[in-house]
């Protein structure tokens, strides 16, 4: 106890004379000042030292812009953190709601929209729409084809790259694919806009722009084919049929020295891709043969 | 000297004594506190410009206390505590002519093992004893510039130095 009371004392230099001879007589006396003298090598190095007040001054004013511009860049991000917000609450009511329902090549699907209309999405195809919106404004939007089993009530849009299909409440086939549009009417009477031009479509026609060409014609089914797993066409050029060959069987098909430019009318089966190719070859006069896993090539028979 | 109607410390004269009276004193507590590893240097910069900085806010008597402050806060964003290890001067101090090979190499073993028993001291330890013995500041001094009393300080010292004692002995008997 003794010894470090001594010890707190002489630590601080309030030892009397007497009491230091006693600290003197104390057998770790030496280690004691040996500590208290090595601390000072434990000096900050000389090479380190705190810099002038004039080199600071220095620093100051070389960072002054700095300082300034603290106090200038903050109304620029108050008004940056509007915009954050404001694109985040966009995000948040315009497009969480956003719905999409996509197929593959050679997948189809149907499901119902909000109000209970049915839609049948042929392969390849793509559709969105907002789900909250929904009751106000009935309008989706399409890529490929799918049939329309629309439920009466308000009007209901099919918005396409080339052209909005409106109706009341009817059955209906749209098809946009490329420069291929095709509207089929199964009930009721279906508006179709497309570009300038305004239609009125009744029950059982057909209505197809390709190219900018328009054609009308009848139905005569009152469901569209490929829900029969038919894919059906009337003069359109082969490479469409082609294409849409490739989306019902996820396939590739390369057409060697084969005029798609030629019109075919027919159908194929989506089901059985022998029977579908010679469907799409015999009328032509032409040959197909397998040229690789996934790969399918037509061309020109040679007689 | 100081105005009493002046709130902050913005004016040139005022802040030039705080620096001259506090840049040595911060560089000396953050180099205990921390050791060597870091630019202290930048710190007590850094620390004294938000000072200017906020020169309005920071009136005379606070001005030591926001330095320390600001200073350290500075420090540790930059470092996750790590270990630290204060560097020795390497020079001895005597040069006797009978210091053989084998008492140089006890030397050097003692101030590793002193080395190594800092750095396990806690920071306010190592900070009021280094204070204390290597820029032999007065228990007093140490205690206004941390804003604690003289009695804690004392008892630091102590504690410090009982730590380091016990350390070097226990190394020694190994």
């Amino acid at each position: 106890m003794k010894k470090d009371y001594l010890t707190k004392k002489w630590l601080v230099n309030k030892l009397t004379d007497a009491e230091l001879k006693d600290f003197e007589r104390m057998d770790d006396f030496d280690i004691n000042t040996k500590i208290v003298e090595k601390a000072k090598l434990f000096d900050i190095p000389v090479s380190e030292s705190v810099k002038s007040y004039s080199d600071f001054k220095k620093d100051l004013s070389n960072s002054g812009s700095k300082v300034i511009r603290l106090n200038t860049i903050s109304p620029l991000l108050r008004v940056a953190g509007v915009f954050v917000i404001a694109i985040g609450l966009y995000f948040l009511f315009f497009f969480n709601n956003l719905t999409i329902i996509e197929t593959l090549a050679s997948q189809k699907t149907n499901f119902e929209l909000p109000d209970a209309s049915e839609v049948l999405l042929n392969v390849d195809s793509q559709i969105k729409f907002n789900k909250r919106k929904w009751n106000d404004k009935r309008e989706l939007t399409l890529k490929g084809e799918a049939f329309f089993k629309v439920e009466k009530g308000s009007k209901f849009d099919v918005i396409t790259s080339n052209g909005i299909v409106s109706v009341v409440g009817t059955k209906f086939n749209v098809k946009s694919r490329d420069n291929y549009f095709e509207v089929k009417c199964f009930e009721g009477i279906v508006g179709i806009k497309s570009n300038d031009i305004i239609k009125e479509l009744k029950k059982g026609n057909t209505y197809r722009i390709y190219n900018n060409t328009i054609m009308i014609d009848s139905v005569t089914t009152n469901q569209p084919e490929w829900m029969h797993n038919i894919s059906s066409f009337k003069s359109v050029p082969l490479s469409m049929v082609v294409h849409e060959f490739e989306r019902q069987y996820g396939i590739e098909v390369e057409a060697q020295k084969v005029d798609v430019e030629r019109i075919f009318t027919g159908s194929f089966a989506n089901d059985n891709m022998e029977q579908a190719l010679i469907s799409i070859t015999v009328p032509f006069n032409l040959k197909y043969k397998k040229s690789g896993s996934n790969k399918i090539s037509i061309y020109k028979s040679e007689q | 000297m100081i105005k009493k109607n002046s709130k902050g410390v913005c004016e040139e004269h005022l802040f030039s004594n705080i620096y001259e009276k506090y840049s040595k004193d911060l560089y000396t507590y953050l180099y205990f506190k921390f050791g060597g590893q870091i630019t202290i240097n930048d710190k007590v910069q850094d620390a004294f410009m938000q000072l200017w900085i906020n020169c309005k806010k920071v009136i005379p008597a606070k001005a030591r206390a926001y330095l320390f402050k600001v200073g350290k806060n500075l420090v540790l964003n930059d470092i996750k505590h790590q270990k630290i290890v204060l560097k020795y001067q390497q020079t001895p101090q005597k040069n006797y002519t009978n210091e053989t090979p084998e008492f140089l190499l006890e030397e050097e073993q003692f101030m590793q093992k002193y080395q190594l028993a800092l750095g396990k001291l806690t920071e306010d330890q190592r900070i009021a004893f280094l204070m204390n013995k290597v820029k032999g500041k007065r228990p007093t001094e140490i205690a206004e510039m941390l804003g604690v009393t003289r009695r804690v300080i004392e008892n630091r010292i102590f504690v410090a130095f009982k730590k380091l004692k016990e350390e070097i002995k226990e190394l020694n008997s190994k």
